[in-house]
């Protein structure tokens, strides 16, 4: 790492600490007056506190809306490079965007153009996911030949049987919402704290500014 | 709770795990030892293949996405990848970095930028507006799929049921994939679909699994450690419900029926 990229580096991790510490203390001190005990001034001070982290949050949005631009650009750029090389669907890509663009203005706003093919499309799309996702589940045994893919692919078939209109699979639909509202909840809410519990870690590697992204 | 206490003890949980990272590192200098886990075994292979092939690694954020809720998702991802790239970085095809979120542009392009020494890799990143439920970011992905003939896929970030259009291309084609998400839909299309699989918050620990050095391996640590804490504690909750409920159990009881538990979660923590 050269001198530039070690002192950029710091500096990053520096602006990250204190933007980190900055906004954690003022949305912990800022939001609560009765922090601030019996003071006459309470409320101003509680107010005073969420003032950084509000215009903080507040950059974030703009930056966030902005990057939209940066994504656009990579889009064009990536396509116009692959132009190079002949490929035929970032050549529609460029023209579909000129075009959307040029349609969108001359018409001032219209989206009908979206919603005549946009749409459909994605439609389409979805009805192929419901596909891909029978054909996934149909595949689980061959991936995982274990205890785990067979108890995978029981519970899917009692779950879809239930929910067929028949008087005859009546016995398995409380079956199915047993599992949906025991082992099913369980399952997804050890999931979610093990991601909440990841995501804080993360989140402290990110506010002592040692993410990747600071370390230069 | 109320407002106050709730403030502190978010407070005192935020510099709780300050402190465990610290300690988690001097402890892992001395001694280097964690659990495996088996969807994170192939890289290594993925990795050799892509060298050998000259074919590229994908690499999908999904909607993974700086200021959004799924930020630390996205953190985590990039630090993974970064390791992953520099993996594979013998060989000649850069890896594609692909994300449907805008704001994840400029990471995954500086995350490329840092791991591929080669250098060509501005074009390697590819935004792809996911439009609703992101199924055009599934389209576009299958279609690098099918363009770019990648060596394998892994997907960690934000993804939904579109994910299964993704695998179910790269399965076609016989190519690897790894897939973890921070959405319960995606986590479970990544279970039935692709070939490796890391289970919610092992997305966040994957990092320091890909590379042995460092700090990330001992931060993975300091996650099994709460995790550890808060599999006790509800353990124990569970156990003191259940005596307060049945009177014939007494408190020896609980206290052998904790020790067994844990045990028993020591163990199956140890075999993986």
């Amino acid at each position: 790492m050269g001198r530039g990229a070690g002192i950029g580096a710091i500096m990053s991790a520096i602006i990250a600490f204190a933007v980190g510490v900055t906004v954690m203390f003022s949305l912990l001190l800022g939001d609560n007056p009765a922090l601030f005990g019996d003071l006459p001034d309470a409320d101003e001070l509680a107010r005073r506190f969420a003032l950084p982290a509000d215009v903080l949050l507040r950059l974030v949005v703009i930056v966030v809306a902005l990057s939209i631009v940066i994504g656009i650009a990579n889009l064009l750029f990536v396509h116009v490079s692959r132009l190079t090389s002949g490929k035929f669907y970032s050549a529609v890509l460029l023209a579909s965007f000129g075009f959307t663009i040029y349609w969108y203005v001359t018409r001032q706003g219209d989206t009908s153009l979206l919603e005549a093919v946009q749409l459909p499309i994605e439609s389409a799309l979805a009805a192929l996911l419901f596909l891909s996702l029978a054909l996934g589940g149909a595949r689980v045994m061959g991936k995982r030949r274990d205890i785990w893919g067979l108890l995978f692919v029981a519970v899917v078939v009692v779950v879809l049987l239930a929910s067929l209109p028949l008087a005859e699979l009546a016995p398995l639909r409380a079956w199915s919402d047993w599992l949906m509202r025991v082992p099913v909840s369980a399952g997804a809410r050890a999931m979610l704290l093990g991601i909440a519990l990841g995501m804080v870690v993360a989140g402290v590697r990110a506010l002592l500014g040692q993410d990747r992204a600071f370390r230069g | 709770m109320d407002k106050t206490t709730l403030q502190a003890v978010s407070a005192l949980f935020v510099l709780a795990t300050v402190a465990l990272i610290y300690v988690a590192r001097y402890v892992h200098a001395r001694r280097r030892t964690q659990r495996q886990i088996a969807g994170l075994r192939a890289i290594s292979g993925w990795a050799e293949q892509a060298i050998e092939s000259n074919r590229p690694l994908h690499l999908a954020f999904g909607s993974a996405g700086i200021g959004e809720d799924n930020t630390a998702s996205a953190l985590a991802g990039a630090e993974f990848f970064h390791h992953v790239i520099g993996r594979a970085g013998a060989g000649d095809a850069a890896p594609i970095v692909s994300s449907s979120s805008a704001t994840t542009v400029p990471l995954a392009q500086d995350t490329l930028r840092r791991g591929w020494q080669s250098g060509g890799t501005l074009t390697r990143t590819q935004w792809f507006p996911q439009g609703r439920r992101s199924i055009g970011y599934a389209a576009a992905v299958s279609g690098v799929i099918e363009s770019e003939r990648p060596s394998a896929h892994i997907f960690a970030g934000s993804f939904g049921p579109e994910l299964a259009l993704m695998l179910d291309s790269a399965d076609r084609r016989g190519q690897g994939s790894l897939a973890v998400s921070d959405q319960l839909p995606g986590q479970a299309v990544a279970y039935a679909m692709a070939d490796g699989v890391l289970i919610g918050e092992e997305l966040f620990a994957a990092a320091g699994y890909v590379v042995a050095e460092g700090r990330t391996p001992a931060d993975a640590r300091v996650m099994d450690f709460w995790r550890a804490l808060l599999i006790a504690g509800m353990t124990a909750a569970l156990l003191l419900e259940a005596a307060g409920q049945l009177p014939w159990l007494s408190w020896p009881a609980v206290a052998v029926s904790g020790l067994i538990l844990s045990g028993l979660g020591l163990l199956v923590y140890r075999r993986r």
